[in-house]
């Protein structure tokens, strides 16, 4: 039975899904900052945890650097270390150890070890923690070679994900959107989330697609994933309520390395794409994948892609200032109206 | 009585989880008694109760509240208790998500109908479509076979002409002289034009002034509406079995050959010669024709009406094309196709040169077929399509920006100026916005706001303030004359038509001007 059920919120989600997994193998070890009982974390993800395995669940001082090496000894020596990074602006500090260690390891060795980590950590903001704790860093990791970067929706099975990446020999950011934790799970039901029609792919960590009109027609794909994915479905619905415009969205969990496979097909069928993305504009998810799609589907596309992202600024305190600064619901609509061939 | 208010402990939080109660709803507690534990992303607190007496929570566990919220009341007394039960009844709601699932289009046109959105079964968003396919449903419970006008098409997008008026019986004429007219076919041929306009009015026509009927010309109908300037080339025949009515300034070239049961074709519309309407089934009871108000009909187009063809506002249906509202093929008993359609192009369509449109073809506002295609089904609006079948590959125009916009009309300042020159014509120097030829400045500006030195004509996005006599304001984008002007104006609006920006008033072409 699956541990993300309709309505549970993000966090508890989480919670379960490691409690399943200590239960279930003996060389999963977590350790972070206050992640002790009680205070079980600052997001409460590993509430009960260390009350439950004491010897398997450890609180570190601040230091990321030194974490993100200690992790990778772990993992090379046979465990299955789970690193909670408490905000995820605190990543940058261990970027050395990802990029020339952990990443390179098994390439370097021939394949002779692995380094089954996974760095759990919550981005995102909207919730007026600041410049330094608000941050969507996610491209940062896009183009490092070797490693995985995973960011669950609340529409996708959360704890399936989280038990993938700790089974994947492979190195795994698992990308957390603070929302995400106080949100309901949403999962597709009689394949419908809400009005809307959604297909899973059968990938390790699945693509979900939605669309307004059960897949017959579409003006246009918006891609996303993570904590922009509640913006991206507000979003074609409004197009829909307000504007009989219907379009597709494509919710990735796998942002590296990049499989397009979902919205190639999506945009086969609707010969346009928004990308969304909560991190700033330049040089990110957006930019990618309008690289990547125009190079394979040129001919399938009846308009330039349009992004939506973060400007390109700090994120202020303030949370009127902060919402000027996100991307939002309009954005998206926006982005889709820009569109050639989209007309209401 | 007493209030328990979630109060800021983090600086950066503006919600806090109540993770749990430590006492029940309405459990007595004491003041300094912990009442229940409230997390934020920092912090862990026991809030205390204030007060003793008996509390009234307002709020579950383990859901998110805004700081600043009332979370709980201490009554103090039974009173108190009493009056904190009417205000607890209003314990905030989860707020429904989703609950709305019919688009907006689909609400207003099912009030316009009075059909009940709760009725129609459907997952997923009701959209206009649905309902569209209620009314129809009912339309057609009511009333078995419908308008026979317009059959049940659609206008959606059509701007009809405001001649297309099936129950009007303005220029009936007496069903003798009707008969008469069809008898004496070729005696009404052989006379002079402004003698056929005396002989159908006195037959009960409505004709206006400066119509031209051209030499060879014959019209017969039961109803006849002729608006002023009309002109009809030489050799045109139009007989339709119930009514023929075209709004001012439209003309026709030579040959036209028109026959079907009703036409309604709107004014300032331009069509070349030997241009061909009718074919098989003219005389069918959906033999209706309507073409909007400054549509343009190429030479030698074809339009076969057996079922509603619906021609809309500025369409372009240019030469050699060809539209058909049914087959000619073998039986339908063999499992043959045998399909009778309406075609309907929607306003300011355009249809290629020799573009073939078979029955049930319907063309979207704006949008393109481009030459030689041959088109079934629906083409999108505002698309460009292209082939045998068409297939809709793109958009027929894009958005242009305000400054690309202005660089435009410049350079059409200047191409206006290398052409006048080239014709020969006195053309001072170009400068900031414009020059001067016969006399009269000719220049742009993005924004006009009264005033100019007679004679001039000026081009412009936005027309404020007064014109003055002797001035001629275009705008460009309204497409609309302001003030008059003379041989020069004529020739500014040759020029701007032959880019696709055509005025009103006036007609479509000013031959004969310094172009």
């Amino acid at each position: 039975m699956s541990i993300t059920a309709q309505g549970k919120r993000g966090v508890q989600v989480l919670n379960e899904t490691l409690h399943a997994l200590f239960a279930e193998r003996d060389d999963v070890v977590l350790f972070g900052e206050d992640v002790l009982d009680p205070y079980g974390g600052a997001f409460k993800v590993t509430a009960g945890l260390s009350d439950a395995y004491p010897d398997r669940v450890l609180t570190t001082p601040i230091s990321e650097a030194s974490l993100f090496g200690v992790a990778a000894g772990m993992a090379l020596r046979g465990r299955r270390p789970i690193l909670e990074i408490m905000f995820g602006d605190f990543v940058a500090l261990g970027l050395d150890q990802v990029v020339n260690g952990i990443s390179k390891f098994r390439e370097m060795y021939d394949d002779q070890v692995t380094v089954p980590l996974v760095v759990r950590t919550p981005m995102g903001g909207r919730r007026g923690y600041g410049p330094t704790h608000s941050q969507s860093l996610e491209k940062l990791l896009l183009g490092i070679p070797n490693i995985v970067v995973v960011a669950p929706s609340e529409c996708h099975d959360v704890g399936a994900l989280l038990i993938a990446a700790v089974d994947d020999e492979r190195p795994v950011f698992f990308i957390e959107n603070k929302l995400l934790y106080g949100r309901p799970i949403r999962r597709a039901e009689d394949g419908h989330v809400g009005e809307l029609a959604v297909r899973e792919s059968d990938e390790m960590y699945p693509a979900l697609t939605f669309s307004a009109t059960d897949f017959t027609e579409g003006a246009a794909t918006v891609v996303t994933y993570g904590g922009m994915l509640p913006v991206a479905l507000d979003a074609v619905t409004e197009l829909v309520l307000e504007h009989e415009i219907f379009c597709e969205v494509v919710a990735l969990s796998q942002l590296v390395p990049m499989e397009l496979d979902a919205v190639l097909e999506s945009v086969a069928r609707t010969g346009a794409l928004v990308t969304a993305e909560e991190g700033t504009l330049t040089g990110g998810f957006g930019a990618e994948i309008a690289a990547r799609v125009q190079e394979a589907a040129w001919s399938d596309l009846r308009a330039p892609v349009q992004r939506v992202a973060a400007r390109d600024g700090i994120i202020p305190s303030a949370r009127p200032l902060e919402d000027d600064m996100l991307p939002g619901i309009e954005d998206v609509v926006s982005a889709v109206m820009a569109l050639d061939g989209v007309r209401s | 009585m007493l209030e328990i208010v979630l109060t800021r402990e983090d600086a950066n939080t503006e919600y806090a989880l109540l993770a749990e109660w430590l006492v029940e709803d309405r459990a007595e507690v004491t003041a300094g008694q912990p009442v229940c534990v409230v997390e934020t992303t920092k912090a862990t607190v026991e809030v205390e109760s204030p007060g003793a007496g008996t509390i009234v929570q307002l709020f579950d566990e383990d859901v998110e509240v805004e700081l600043g919220k009332t979370i709980a009341y201490v009554a103090e007394s039974a009173d108190e208790l009493a009056a904190v039960d009417a205000k607890a009844e209003e314990k905030p709601a989860t707020k429904p998500v989703g609950d709305r699932k019919a688009t907006r289009k689909a609400v207003e046109l099912a009030e316009l109908h009075g059909i009940d959105l709760g009725a129609i079964e459907k997952r997923g968003f009701i959209t206009e479509k649905d309902v569209e396919a209620v009314v129809a449903a009912q339309k057609a419970a009511a009333a078995p076979g419908g308008s026979a006008a317009l059959a049940g098409v659609s206008t959606e997008g059509v701007t009809l002409p405001s001649t297309f008026d099936p129950d009007s019986a303005s220029g009936a004429l007496e069903p003798s002289q009707y008969d008469q007219l069809l008898r004496e076919e070729a005696e009404f041929r052989a006379l002079a034009p402004a003698d056929k306009v005396s002989r159908l009015r006195e037959y009960g026509a409505v004709i206006g002034d400066d119509v031209d009927l051209g030499e060879g010309s014959y019209v017969a109908a039961p109803r006849i509406v002729i608006a002023d300037g009309v002109s009809l080339g030489p050799r045109a025949t139009v007989v339709c079995e119930e009514a023929f009515a075209i709004g001012e300034l439209s003309q026709f070239g030579a040959d036209l050959e028109l026959r079907c049961r009703r036409a309604y074709l709107g004014s300032g519309i331009w069509a070349g010669r030997s241009v061909r309407i009718g074919g098989g089934g003219h005389r069918d009871p959906w033999a209706t024709l309507a073409i909007g108000d400054l549509a343009f009909v190429g030479d030698e187009a074809f339009v076969n009406v057996c079922r509603p063809v619906l021609i809309g506002r500025e369409v372009f249906l240019t030469m050699r094309s060809l539209i058909v509202t049914h087959n000619v093929g073998h039986s339908v008993l063999e499992g043959f196709e045998n399909r009778f359609a309406p075609v309907v192009l929607e306003d300011r369509s355009q249809v290629g040169l020799g573009a073939v449109l078979y029955a049930g073809s319907r063309i979207g506002e704006e949008a393109i077929v481009a030459s030689n295609s041959y088109v079934v089904g629906e083409i999108p609006a505002g698309s460009f399509a292209i082939g045998v079948p068409a297939k809709a590959t793109g958009s027929s125009s894009h958005k242009l920006s305000h400054a690309r916009r202005t660089e435009l009309a410049r350079r059409m300042i200047h191409d206006f100026h290398e052409l006048l020159a080239l014709r020969g014509h006195a053309v001072s120097a170009v400068d900031d916005d414009g020059f001067e030829v016969e006399g009269t400045r000719v220049a742009f500006t993005p924004a006009y706001r009264g005033g100019a030195d007679s004679p001039a004509v000026i081009l412009t996005f936005d027309v404020r303030g007064d014109v003055p006599h002797g001035v001629a304001v275009l705008d460009l984008l309204g497409r609309q004359v302001h003030g008059s002007g003379g041989q020069v104006l004529d020739s500014v609006r040759e020029f701007c038509r032959k880019r696709g920006i055509r005025f009103e008033p006036g007609p479509w072409r000013y031959p004969g001007g310094l172009v």
